[in-house]
């Protein structure tokens, strides 16, 4: 028998503060997005450990890593907090399968995650 | 800043290798080595303009250069040397060349492409130039690493996560930019070069390839240093492997250092750097990034923080050298080279010789494995299935028995696609790429099968992992063997190496040992390949096949296995078992028990790997004793008669019963004589056949007359059955040995005849039959057992052997003066083999029949591809040993032999015409002739119904256990993988036990969904004024049909059609505007609620997957069960056009009623995007709540969409394949980029979008 395919999990993007990042439920994620990476490279410039650390796909794998290991409660929903963030263009690329994909995670977090509206 | 001058070009010291070696070598075992840091954190630091990076050499270029690091070793040397210079007085002994960019590849986006050579020439002069400063400083020696970065490209992931098979770079290309880059580094005399930052092994598999030539072609050996990334918490490289898998994915470098750089900070870094450390035999070497920064941004660790960390690492002695990427500065490197020195360097592990794969987690085979097994389904040659998926380009169920395999436990999986009809090198290299996307299954190591080295080249050019190329061989002579050899090693694979040579394929255990020590010595000796990378595989044959010859093959098998662990140390023993039972296909339990029983004996030998489909392997303790020992005796030849025996008992065990009391029911010698001879023949009855040829002769005319009448048609029979699977091959060579001694018993009577009537029909020989397995192939069981089959019927063999060329073929053809030539092949390239051979034939002239056997062949092939070549003569394919008979005395007689050519060639037409139209098939219409032949329903005598209401309505509080009757059960055992029609299914032979167990368990979770509301299903339906246009269907606000309201778009079949069949769209069930007839649609969603997730949920947290998958399900069948039952209330109720319909739900179920709900993503519309307009029109999130992915994917899952369409000839079709022109008319008409359209339509597109678009 084959396995069925996990349902993907909905990612709310917030680039403003408000209800949605302080009424959080149990079952949902909170996952801020930082400015930069602070690896003092210039303005723009990115190695790959810094889009490791600011690139909202691989803090999303990183959620599933977590659970997995079972350092973070099931979650059934992700909130991101993209307040941060200059370009947020980039930010929704990358959560519409837009952004070329880094690593083999990024084709993991395609699958596993998808660009909701806010409720 | 201004630039600087050009500094001086003084003469380098030639680099001598050897030295270096040995200088590292020392310093290595004293103490641990300090790296430099981070060459861009410093050039940040220098503030440079635009200016500073153009220099003299690029003041004129077109693009912008600032950011282009690389260029500064040309236009700011000396500022380069300066920062190697001040790392090196810090405490560096290794200084990494400012070239992390510095290939064509990267340097593309500059436009720098012409500058690479220069660069990294220039790079290792400025680091070369700083480090003799600082050892005139000191009287340390530096050195100077050519660093090689990773490029911007990845070779075995795509950058499009909806295009997961694409590829933006080659192997080739990888290897061609990184030898350029290398040339450079190594012309000006690097002392190491320095794979780092790696974010796909792949690529670094090129750039290793790509040095390990040149060293080659140089007589050098420049150390080397490889350095990966890893940058999330799964502890996993970018390209998704293991720390394990990724060493062993790279260690054919023979690398001086193995390590991880850039990416976390030291503390995150450091179990990583512990796996590796345990497993690698050489030097380690970590520089990580000057910390992470805090959640609020910025902050870079202090010299202090990042020394304190590492000097974790160095006490536990896991370092050998050490240093700094990102971030960090020579302050940094001063306070590592300070703590580094109070540490004693890691010591070297020693590693067992052992067969170490990688996917993207490490495969070792340890003493613990006793076996491995090596999936086969993959395998085109091997499993029907997945030949069919594979031809038919089912690329997604494809890579589904790939995933199965390794859920199943595969630990190696086996990928060949040499089949005829496709192109097996393409096939490889897209069925490799989209499985590395998939990481469920890549996880295990790949074995790369074909019989063509090209297939096999072409397949390690994709995998980043270390594969196994199954196989390579002596065949073709040692200087070809070589090559492949070296190849293997340089892709960094193990390899299967075949026990044949130029003389053919091993048979005897002498052959095997004598030919796989051969080999070996030139693996170890000359190639340099590891042993424990070498494993034989000295060729599994069939047994009890009827043949003498053939009964020692299970014994030679297994005692040369003993020879060859035994003689050369390290090596591994494989083999393709299914050979073995050959000639019992069609008995599974025989072939079951007999692979089992000889794993038991090789594995106990020293066979350690095998090509098995292990779900069907039956245990060896399990299996019935009388069976085993049958098996057993036939596989270590232990009696004479062991294969009667095996015969004997083996129809019994196939389950059909009925064998037993055969032998003696002696009620057959009463039936007419012909009918005699026929039974002996089929029970290979010997006792007899004398005295029945006797009576025969005497009822014919002449002796040949009896073997043309009454034998031959036996032997027919006998065909006939085993053509059909009801006989196996010993049974048919004993009944050749019938035929033979009838045949025997005739000849005096002929040689009398002939005596007497002088030569009147004289038959010395029937006729000559050269025999050959063509070149290339070396299978030739099959065609020894047609030779023995035809030599008893009084017919001449000459029999080549194998791997026979044309030439020779023709040669011996002609000095013989043959009547017959049959060529014999099994592997997919014998199949263009023969082809030729054909068609030399025909030019030189040949009017002799050409038979074609073996098991790729088919009565297409031969069709298509070998009849049209040879004109002359007649090819006919032949694939039972048992109608060779026939077809050769057909063909050699003079009273049949037109009739029977005309037969052959009728029934090729037939073959070649129905090959044609299923190719004609796959040629579609252009979109203006298949709306030309769109359905067109006679509108004047139809009016439209209108429904009850218009625009939307919404339902909710369903009675659960009304709408369960209303469930279509099929599906859901489906989805259990329960194959079969309910409620029959229950009664299956084999499923039935499995399918009442389950419908057991779903009866007991309805009732409970019932009693307990689980479910609260819900469901919007809507009806709006529409009309067709055109291909579409265009809504209204109202019945005014003034104001437009919305557009379904729909795609139109453009299938040649037969018979008139027209040319579907959906748009053809709704009257069309310019009838002014006013018709409607209706729409849907309707879904079993959100709920069902959560308590699926529950179900998985409690670890009852069952229970979990059975809610889904059932919710589904909920989902599924509400649509219909919405659909009659719409026919009978709301839309009323049918509101005298009676039908009970199993009815419902067959839709024997009027009208369709298509849903869009389905075949009569398979565009998903369409059900944006619908769920826009219901308002479906907000009245049912459920909503769109972004791929469209209903959310929750069990959800149904669709629209109505009422017309009474509405029906269900598939729009099948189109064209460009309709996907480019269609996203004219949707306001959609036509890439876009491409997109979603990717599946149903008979054409390959790129492509066109680049012609």
């Amino acid at each position: 028998m084959s396995t069925p395919r996990p349902q993907p999990i909905p990612v709310i993007l917030v680039t403003a503060p408000g209800p949605l990042l302080t009424d959080l439920d149990a079952g949902t994620a909170l996952l801020r997005l930082p400015a930069n990476s602070g690896h003092g490279h210039a303005d723009g410039e990115v190695c790959v450990a810094c889009s490791s650390q600011t690139d909202v796909r691989t803090l999303l794998f990183n959620l599933i890593e977590e659970q997995r290991r079972g350092t973070r409660p099931a979650f059934q929903r992700v909130v991101v907090d993209a307040s941060a963030v200059r370009d947020r263009q980039r930010v929704l690329d990358a959560l519409n399968g837009k952004l070329p994909a880094q690593a083999l995670r990024d084709h993991a977090v395609a699958r596993l995650f998808f660009l909701a509206d806010a409720p | 800043m201004s630039p600087s001058p050009q500094t001086i070009d003084s003469p380098l010291p030639q680099t001598d290798w050897t030295d270096v070696r040995a200088a590292l070598a020392k310093a290595t075992a004293e103490r641990i080595l300090i790296l430099d840091g981070a060459m861009g954190t410093m050039i940040q630091r220098l503030g440079l303009s635009e200016d500073n990076f153009r220099g003299e050499r690029f003041k004129d270029w077109t693009l912008p250069l600032k950011g282009n690091n690389d260029l500064l070793v040309i236009t700011e040397p000396k500022r380069i040397e300066d920062i190697h210079f001040a790392y090196f007085m810090a405490g560096a002994d290794i200084a990494e060349t400012n070239t992390f960019s510095a290939t064509s590849v990267a340097q593309a986006d500059y436009g720098c492409e012409s500058a690479v050579y220069d660069i990294n020439y220039q790079g290792v002069v400025v680091a070369r130039r700083a480090a003799l400063r600082a050892e005139a400083e000191d009287g340390r020696r530096r050195f100077v690493a050519g660093a090689l970065g990773p490029t911007n490209k990845t070779s075995s992931m795509s950058t499009d996560v909806n295009n997961p098979g694409h590829r933006a770079i080659t192997f080739d290309a990888l290897v061609e930019a990184y030898g350029e880059a290398i040339r450079g580094l190594i012309d000006a005399g690097a002392d190491l070069l320095l794979f780092e930052t790696i974010t796909d092994t792949l690529n670094t598999k090129a750039g290793i390839f790509a040095a390990q030539r040149l060293f080659e072609e140089r007589g050098i050996d420049v150390p080397i240093m490889i350095s990966g990334t890893i940058t999330d918490l799964s502890g996993r490289t970018l390209s998704g492997q293991t720390p394990t898998a990724f060493w062993y994915s790279v260690r054919h470098a023979q690398p001086f250092t193995i390590g991880l750089n850039c990416a976390l900070g030291a503390d995150l870094m450091r179990d990583h750097i512990a796996e590796l450390s345990g497993v690698a035999d050489t030097l380690i070497c970590a520089y990580p990034n000057a910390g992470l920064p805090n959640e609020m941004g910025a902050y870079d660790q202090t010299p202090e923080q990042m020394a304190g960390q590492l000097r974790a690492f160095a006490s536990d002695g896991l370092l050998n050298i050490v240093g700094g990427c990102c971030g960090s500065t020579p302050d940094h490197i001063r306070a590592v080279a300070q703590m580094a020195a109070q540490y004693q360097p890691r010591k070297v592990p020693k590693a067992d010789r052992l067969l170490r794969l990688a996917g993207l987690e490490h495969f070792t085979l340890t003493s613990d494995i006793p076996f491995v097994n090596i999936g086969e389904r993959t395998n085109v040659t091997g499993s029907a299935r997945f030949r069919k998926l594979i031809t038919a380009g089912d690329y997604t169920a494809a890579l589904d028995v790939a995933r199965d395999q390794v859920a199943n436990g595969a630990q190696v999986i086996d990928i060949n696609m040499d089949e005829g009809l496709i192109d097996s090198q393409q096939v490889m290299v897209d069925f490799l790429n989209l499985l590395a996307a998939e990481p469920d299954i890549a996880k295990v190591p790949l074995m790369i099968d074909s019989s063509k080295w090209d297939v096999i080249e072409a397949g390690l050019k994709c995998v980043q992992g270390k594969a196994l190329v199954n196989s390579i061989s002596l065949k073709e002579g040692e200087e070809t063997f070589i090559r492949h050899a070296k190849l293997v090693k340089a892709y960094g694979a193990a390899v299967v190496v075949m026990a044949f040579d130029e003389k053919g394929q091993a048979d005897t255990k002498q052959r095997k040992v004598e030919i796989c020590a051969r080999a070996y010595k030139i693996l170890t000796e000359v190639v340099g390949i590891s042993p424990e990378d070498v494993i034989f595989d000295p060729n599994v044959f069939a047994v009890a096949t009827g043949i003498e010859e053939h009964n020692n093959y299970g014994v030679d098998f297994i005692e040369a296995t003993k020879q060859i662990t035994e003689r050369l140390p390290h090596v591994h023993i494989s083999g393709g078992i299914s050979n073995l039972s050959f000639s019992f296909r069609g008995n599974e339990p025989v072939r079951e028990a007999m692979h089992s029983v000889f794993l038991y004996h090789a594995i106990q030998n020293g066979m350690d790997m095998g090509i098995v489909n292990a779900g069907q392997l039956a245990v060896y303790e399990s299996i019935e004793p009388e069976l085993r020992d049958a098996c057993e005796d036939v596989i270590l030849n232990r009696r004479p008669d062991s294969t009667d025996r095996l015969l004997e008992i083996a129809e019994r065990f196939k389950g059909q019963g009925g064998g037993a009391g055969k032998a003696k029911d002696m009620s057959w010698r009463e039936l007419p004589v012909g009918e005699r001879i026929s039974h002996a023949l089929v029970n290979g009855v010997t006792e007899f056949i004398e005295a029945d040829t006797e009576e025969a002769r005497q009822t014919y005319d002449r002796p040949l007359h009896v073997i043309e009448g009454p034998l031959m048609a036996g032997m027919n029979v006998v065909g006939d059955l085993f053509g059909s699977g009801k006989m196996f091959l010993p049974q048919v060579v004993k009944s050749a040995r019938v035929m033979k001694q009838a045949v025997a018993y005739l000849l005096p009577f002929m040689e009398e005849e002939k005596a007497a009537n002088g030569d009147v029909g004289g038959r010395q020989s029937a006729g000559k039959v050269l025999m050959a397995t063509v070149k290339g192939d070396v299978h030739d069981i099959g065609k020894n057992i047609v030779g023995v089959v035809l030599a008893c019927n009084n017919y001449e063999i000459i029999d080549l052997g194998v791997m026979v060329s044309s030439q020779k073929i023709l040669e011996t053809a002609r000095a013989e003066n043959v009547d017959i030539i049959g060529l014999s092949g099994l592997i997919t390239p014998s199949l263009d083999e023969m082809a030729h051979v054909a068609a030399e034939m025909e030019r030189e002239g040949f009017d002799i029949p050409l038979l074609i056997g073996g098991a790729t062949t088919s009565r297409v092939h031969t069709a298509v591809k070998i009849h049209p070549r040879y004109a002359r003569g007649q090819a006919v394919h032949v694939n039972d040993a048992s109608r060779a008979v026939g077809v050769v005395s057909n063909l050699l007689s003079d009273d049949t032999k037109v009739t029977f050519i005309e037969q052959v060639r009728a029934e090729y037409a037939k073959a070649a015409a129905a090959h044609e139209r299923a190719e004609a098939e796959k040629r579609r219409l252009p979109l203006a002739d298949a709306r030309n032949n769109a359905f067109r329903p006679d509108w004047s005598a139809y009016t439209p119904p209108k429904p009850t209401f218009l625009g939307t309505r919404t339902f909710g509080d369903f009675d659960l256990k009304e709408l369960a009757d209303y469930i279509d059960w099929t599906p859901f055992f489906q989805t259990w993988e329960l194959k079969g029609r309910y409620p029959a299914i229950l009664e299956d032979e084999k499923q039935g036990e499995a399918a009442r167990a389950l419908w057991v368990d779903a009866q007991a979770m309805l009732a409970e969904i019932i009693e307990q509301r689980w479910f609260a299903p819900k469901a919007v339906i809507g009806f709006w004024p529409a009309s067709a246009v055109g291909d579409d269907v265009r809504l209204f606000t109202d019945d005014q049909r003034e104001d437009e309201l919305a557009t379904f778009f729909t795609l139109r079949q453009q299938l040649s059609k037969r018979d008139g069949k027209p040319n579907m769209a959906l748009s053809d069930f709704i009257a069309p505007i310019e009838s002014g007839k006013p018709d409607y649609l209706g729409g849907f969603v309707v879904t079993a609620g959100m709920e069902e997730v959560a308590i699926a949920e529950r179900f998985e947290r409690a670890n009852d997957d069952y229970s979990s998958i059975l809610v889904k399900a059932l919710a589904d069948r909920f989902a599924e069960a509400l649509a219909e039952y919405m659909h009659m209330k719409v026919r009978r109720e709301f839309w009323g056009y049918a509101a005298d319909e009676t039908l009970t739900s199993s009815e419902l179920i067959a839709e024997t009623y009027r009208g369709i709900r298509p849903a869009a993503g389905y075949p009569a519309q398979p565009d998903h995007t369409e059900k944006t307009t619908l769920f826009r029109l219901l308002e479906a999130e907000r009245n049912v709540g459920v909503r769109l992915t972004e791929s469209y994917a209903m959310w929750p899952g069990s959800s149904v969409s669709g629209l109505y369409y009422a017309h009474p000839d509405a029906y269900y079709f598939g729009v099948a394949k189109v064209e460009r022109d309709q996907v480019i008319d269609y996203a004219q008409r949707k306001g959609m980029e036509v890439q876009e359209v491409e997109r979603w339509l990717g599946p149903i597109l008979n054409y390959i979008p790129n492509k066109v678009a680049a012609e």
